[in-house]
């Protein structure tokens, strides 16, 4: 796959635009309150990241990133946010819980995330010498806003989708530090990933059936 | 040696898999506990093995057997065979009075692969590796602290697999950033992820990005291991989860979480120096005493005071590798040896007692001694070792480790975590006195066969043993592990 954007457009603009769409569809998750919008919010933000993968390995020639961007793409792009729609369709007809906080406002403090993500990374981490170098402030960004999401969020369906958003960004930070690590910690990664988030769907079934609800405040019996 | 690795990787796997194929539900425990204590054999051997030929690597790096990781293996597996050989007698009758999601069979597959992907994790010499077996141990437990059909295990599994799913997720970013602090030096090659390479160059390591994977092994790691604060999860599952899987999950997954939590330690007191993870250690080992005294006090649900005691404990043997004297890690490491037996003992005695009084709720029990003799006895022992008592191991673990943590010079931390014991010691004697004397609740009935108190005779005899006299290999095996740990 060689893409023809990589070819009239110098490469680390094309990153950049991905790395972008990255942040934006993450942001998006948070200004959604349907959940269905949210999961295609997701697969946005797992595709553009597979893009960058496969971009990275346009340019590095690497073989073992090409495979590590296709798995990105098929798994976290495709079958991840297939297996949420699943656990939605299951839970059809339930009133969603509003979130703790209310969206507008949850926009403002994602913004304030996002600033403080751009202006400390560099002091954390130090400049990468890699190619996606910028994209270092983009992942911590979005892990920010995923575990924000986790946070604000009372659907436990809306739960999962910030934790994937977080390893999304996880895996960014990889990419962009290191090129991605070796592939079969990258396979066995993503196999770990998936399984989890078919158990947290499964768990959410459980839920829906035993409290009447994805409404994970009414988990609450367990104290002390 | 790499056959004894390679047996001991895919023994539980097989195991589970045959469980599953045998369906039966008295065959499959059978399976399990036969595999449990192959497990258990092949962990020893390879404790042997490294202390007469000294720490090897296996398949390319994968699989580490040092000083290290055979401590952790026989934590793990003696834990593991304890409660799988009890499991074959406690399951059916808790399974049926409980209701269960799932068949027996499924039961001792998905025990097999938690025990299997801890023993993973505890012999992985790459860090992907690690994440990758910590990760399926979290799955694996998920669905057992589930396993039960109330409403509680699932709120339990629910809040367990998301807490532990945002910790991993920051022991990946610590996982990533290692192996970038290691660019410099490996390039882009797997060595770049692997302990016993790291090791020797990681004073060349960026330094910055060390320590920083420091900070996320602490969250991610710590959050399994059970630090305060992110123990929150503890209390729940290991109440709701089977009895055997908690003590499992206590004695073992417990242990292996923290032991890969101190490698990463190690590795960023070789890089940067001793003081930086090792105060940090240090403040979250006393923060886990000082948050688990209160609710050990107050606590009347019995599965749930276990927890609490897990977190008092992981948190000492965290601050005894954080005074950084050798004395200190010896005994933080016997510590976790010690803790291990006692908490698998204290989980098992509880499961019967529990169905025995019909209750887990302490103030149903009462008169233990008076109503069964061997039973009092067991609990007994339970209670004096979690309690740190002399004649049981616990007591010679944490005076080893105090003594260490003075001569680093340590005094204030020391004395700080006395008082904390003190008051626990003063909560566990007021519980264990109230439920083990007086005459026995109307109603008491055992029903378990005596056969199933065996594992629990051998975890109390251990206990008893290791408090007068450590056998020589096994203090060989603690101040080679030490060793490991100490820059």
């Amino acid at each position: 796959m060689n893409l023809p954007l990589a070819e009239w457009m110098p490469r680390s603009s094309a990153v950049n635009l991905l790395a972008g769409v990255f942040l934006l569809s993450a942001l998006y998750v948070v200004s959604q309150r349907r959940a269905a919008a949210c999961i295609s919010g997701y697969a946005w933000n797992s595709v553009s990241l597979g893009l960058i993968a496969a971009l990275v390995a346009a340019s590095t020639g690497e073989r073992h990133i090409w495979i590590a961007a296709a798995l990105v793409l098929g798994i976290k792009g495709f079958l991840i946010p297939r297996l949420l729609r699943q656990a939605l369709e299951r839970l059809r007809g339930r009133r969603v819980p509003e979130p703790y906080v209310s969206i507008p406002v949850s926009m403002l403090i994602c913004g304030g995330l996002v600033v403080v993500a751009f202006s400390e990374t560099r002091e954390l981490f130090g400049s990468a010498g890699t190619i996606l170098s910028s994209c270092l402030p983009i992942s911590v960004a979005t892990a920010l806003v995923g575990l924000y999401l986790m946070v604000v969020r009372k659907h436990a369906l809306l739960q999962i989708t910030g934790l994937v958003i977080v390893e999304n960004a996880i895996f960014l930070a990889a990419v962009s530090l290191t090129y991605g690590m070796p592939l079969v910690v990258e396979m066995g990664v993503l196999l770990d990933i998936l399984v989890g988030v078919a158990l947290l769907g499964f768990f959410v079934g459980r839920i829906e059936e035993t409290f009447e609800g994805a409404d994970t405040t009414r988990l609450s019996s367990l104290k002390g | 040696m790499t056959i004894l690795l390679l047996s001991l990787a895919f023994l539980s796997p097989l195991a589970g898999a045959a469980c599953l194929v045998a369906r039966d539900e008295r065959l499959a425990g059978r399976i399990s506990a036969l595999a449990a204590s192959l497990a258990f054999a092949l962990s020893l051997a390879i404790a042997g093995g490294v202390l007469a030929a000294g720490p090897s690597i296996a398949v390319r790096g994968w699989l580490l057997a040092d000083p290290l990781s055979a401590l952790t293996l026989v934590i793990v597996s003696a834990a593991g065979c304890a409660a799988a050989w009890y499991a074959i007698h406690f399951m059916p009758g808790a399974s049926r009075a409980m209701g269960v999601k799932g068949t027996p069979a499924q039961y001792h597959a998905l025990y097999q692969a938690l025990l299997g992907s801890v023993l993973l994790a505890a012999m992985s010499n790459n860090l992907g590796l690690l994440w990758i077996a910590i990760e399926a141990s979290t799955l694996a437990s998920a669905l057992l602290v589930g396993f039960y059909s109330r409403p509680g295990a699932v709120e339990a599994a629910w809040k367990y697999l998301i807490l532990c799913s945002v910790g991993i997720t920051l022991a990946l970013l610590a996982t990533v950033l290692v192996f970038a602090s290691s660019v410099g030096v490996f390039g882009e090659g797997a060595a770049g992820l692997q302990w016993a390479a790291l090791r020797q160059v990681a004073s060349q390591l960026d330094p910055r990005l060390v320590k920083l994977a420091f900070l996320f092994a602490l969250a991610g790691y710590g959050t399994k291991a059970g630090l305060a604060p992110m123990h929150t999860w503890m209390p729940d599952a290991y109440g709701q989860a089977p009895t055997p899987v908690s003590a499992l999950m206590a004695a073992g997954l417990g242990a292996a979480s923290l032991v890969a939590l101190l490698r990463f330690h190690s590795l960023c007191a070789r890089c940067v120096g001793e003081s930086y993870s090792g105060h940090l250690l240090m403040v979250f080992g006393l923060v886990s005493l000082a948050v688990s005294v209160p609710f050990l006090l107050i606590q009347g649900d019995y599965k749930r005071l276990l927890a609490y005691s897990s977190l008092e404990n992981t948190g000492f043997v965290t601050l005894a590798i954080g005074f950084g004297a050798p004395l200190a890690i010896v005994g933080g490491l016997f510590h976790l040896l010690a803790q291990s037996l006692a908490k698998s003992l204290a989980f098992l005695v509880g499961g019967t007692l529990s169905v025995s009084y019909g209750s887990r709720r302490m103030d149903h029990w009462s008169g233990v001694l008076d109503a069964s003799p061997s039973l009092g006895a067991l609990f007994a022992v339970a209670g004096i070792a979690l309690a740190g008592l002399p004649p049981t191991a616990l007591f010679l673990s944490e005076w080893l480790s105090f003594h260490g943590g003075l001569q680093a010079g340590h005094a204030w931390p020391v004395l700080g975590a006395l008082g904390a014991l003190a008051t626990i010691f003063v909560g566990l004697a007021f519980h264990w006195t109230r439920m083990g004397i007086g005459r026995a609740r109307a109603g008491f009935a055992d029903p378990l066969p005596a056969s199933s108190r065996a594992p629990l005779w051998s975890l109390a005899a251990a206990l008893l043993v290791l408090g007068a006299w450590i056998p020589s290999p096994l203090r060989q095996l603690l101040e080679q592990a030490a060793q490991v740990l100490r820059p």
